[in-house]
């Protein structure tokens, strides 16, 4: 885990009120894996981080992708071009691929493509049979950067490719990854329950202390998004429990 | 700059917050020269699972917390963690939480002697299921039987975490004074409440939540300094301390020594900072030590 100030780089637009931006990080570049996340500061700004899931690496610099849903992320997608930001990450537990299945399916549903460019990369490098669908309410909402890969589109309306959601337009596979608003990894549940899912929750430090990001279990009590997450087995995670439509939602 | 806590020796004046540390082994990047002590995530004698989420919600300057007191209860805290703090090089003092004054007493005799704890911080914000859910510390009666019966079950130093949420600090400050307290720590969070205005409730499950940050600076400074104006034990300072000027505010106010907590959300560096830009500012006036600050600390 490091704690550094970098330079914010770019800024792109990659589908409706969606920006990916990037960060001069150079200790988190080199470590992070799919599905862990970085915990953005800057001053003025508010009072808590921000958590968000590294989208990209790219040389020194990694991206994140976001919306602007609250005050938080206005200011961020607000700022220049060699301003600073402090990051801390790489932060929590990944996807693991360790197991080394055959085929592996990535479902993602709106900013919950976060995290799987970087899925996408490592499942190709192992050698792995990949499909990625991604979803979103319409084509215009839709990031289409496929960084390479082949991805099934899913829109609710049809505007794109498959109509209907990312989860029903995925085929089955030895291993699923998902990431998306909380209801549709619910529904990745019910259908993969060994499913690797990253959750959206609240959070506060990003380091084990605060117990703010507290995710429900099916066995009962809770654990820390930012710690033993966000990444948890999807039959884990008592689904009607957790809390989405967050007011500075970074993945739904 | 080292101070002393009535008989408690610290080696910096700024220890971290119970609730805003863990037990100590998690927060990464800081360096632990800079700690005075800290104080344990509050611990009760069996495991609780805390409240359901949302749990936090960030307000202006600062930030309400509903977590319910979430913990591995007081055995796995002595098989896992006092072990670990017995190597330490700084004092740790368990925050310990209780349904009745019996449940404190008992966590007070397990702990007492066990290696690695250095002493108590009672948190007496918490219902009093004798007394119908009353909170211990907003009535002097049962703060004071709280803090005698961790007094009687133990030697170790008896610090009692004071709640603002009360009309006279110092009649509660004087109780537990009386009651057998080395000192006091002033003030745990501020009861607040924040509306979601898509869902039309509150933004935390539990409907209300302490608030802690920046925003309550001002009013723990005031607190502080009327705790430490009622009695003449020492008084640690704790609200909203994020830098080291804030830290020195609560040192003129009054307190011997400050806590710093929700600032370590933000930035794992906090205490360090706060530790060293103390150091920085005593050097620039010319303070040899923590004796040489001037206090505002009239008597009542």
């Amino acid at each position: 885990m490091f704690l550094l100030d970098g330079a914010l780089g770019g800024q792109r637009r990659v589908a409706r009120d969606m920006f990916v931006i990037s960060i001069e990080a150079p200790e988190i570049a080199a470590s992070v894996r799919a599905g862990q996340f970085v915990n953005l500061g800057w001053s003025p700004g508010p009072l808590l981080r921000r958590p968000f899931s590294v989208y990209r690496v790219d040389g020194d610099r990694i991206e994140i992708v976001l919306k602007a849903v609250g005050e938080g992320t206005s200011q961020l997608l607000a700022m220049s071009a060699g301003d600073r930001l402090s990051c801390l990450g790489p932060l929590g537990h990944g996807f693991d691929l360790s197991a080394g299945p055959k085929s592996i399916v990535l479902i993602s549903g709106g900013l919950g493509v976060a995290p799987m460019p970087l899925a996408a990369g490592e499942a190709r490098s192992r050698g792995m049979h990949l499909t990625w669908v991604h979803g979103a309410r319409s084509s215009d909402e839709l990031c289409t950067e496929a960084d390479g890969h082949e991805v099934i589109w899913a829109t609710d309306d049809g505007s794109k490719g498959f109509t209907g959601n990312a989860v029903a337009a995925a085929p089955d596979a030895d291993l699923v990854l998902a990431c998306g608003p909380n209801r549709m990894l619910a529904a990745v549940a019910n259908r993969w329950p060994d499913a690797q899912v990253a959750v959206e929750t609240y959070m506060g430090c990003g380091t084990g202390v605060c117990l703010g990001c507290a995710v429900p279990l099916t066995g009962g009590g809770y654990d820390r998004a930012c710690k033993e997450g966000p990444v948890y087995r999807a039959a884990g995670v008592d689904w009607p429990s957790l809390p989405s439509h967050l007011s500075y939602a970074v993945r739904a | 700059m080292s101070v002393s806590v009535g008989a408690v020796k610290l080696r910096g004046p700024v220890l971290a917050a119970s609730g805003t540390f863990g037990y100590g082994t998690e927060v990464p990047l800081l360096e632990r020269r800079a700690l005075g002590g800290m104080v344990s995530k509050g611990i009760f004698l069996r495991p609780r699972d805390g409240t359901a989420p949302p749990r936090i919600a960030e307000t202006p300057s600062g930030m309400l917390n509903a977590i319910g007191l979430q913990g591995p209860g007081v055995e796995a805290l002595i098989r896992d963690y006092a072990p670990r703090w017995a190597g330490w090089d700084f004092p740790v003092f368990v925050n310990i939480n209780g349904e009745s004054a019996a449940e404190y007493g008992e966590l007070a005799a397990r702990l007492d002697g066990v290696p690695g704890v250095a002493g108590f911080e009672i948190n007496i914000s918490c219902p009093n299921v004798d007394q119908g859910g009353l909170y211990f510390g907003n009535d002097p009666r049962a703060a004071a039987a709280v803090t005698e019966a961790v007094r009687r079950r133990t030697r170790l130093p008896v610090w009692v975490k004071l709640t603002p949420m009360v009309s006279d600090i110092g009649v509660i400050a004087r109780a537990v004074e009386a009651a057998g307290a080395d000192a006091l720590c002033a003030i745990n969070t501020f009861v607040g409440m924040s509306i979601d205005l898509n869902a039309y409730k509150p933004r935390l499950s539990f409907r209300t939540g302490g608030l802690s940050g920046p925003a309550i600076r001002p009013l723990a400074v005031h607190l502080a300094h009327q705790a430490a104006r009622a009695v003449r034990i020492p008084v640690i300072g704790i609200g909203g301390i994020a830098r080291a000027e804030d830290a020195l505010e609560f040192m003129v106010a009054g307190c011997a020594a400050v806590q710093v907590g929700t600032a370590t959300f933000a930035n794992p560096r906090a205490i360090a900072e706060v530790h060293d830009g103390i150091a920085s500012i005593f050097e620039s006036k010319g303070f040899s030590s923590l004796a040489d600050l001037p206090r505002y600390l009239p008597r009542d």
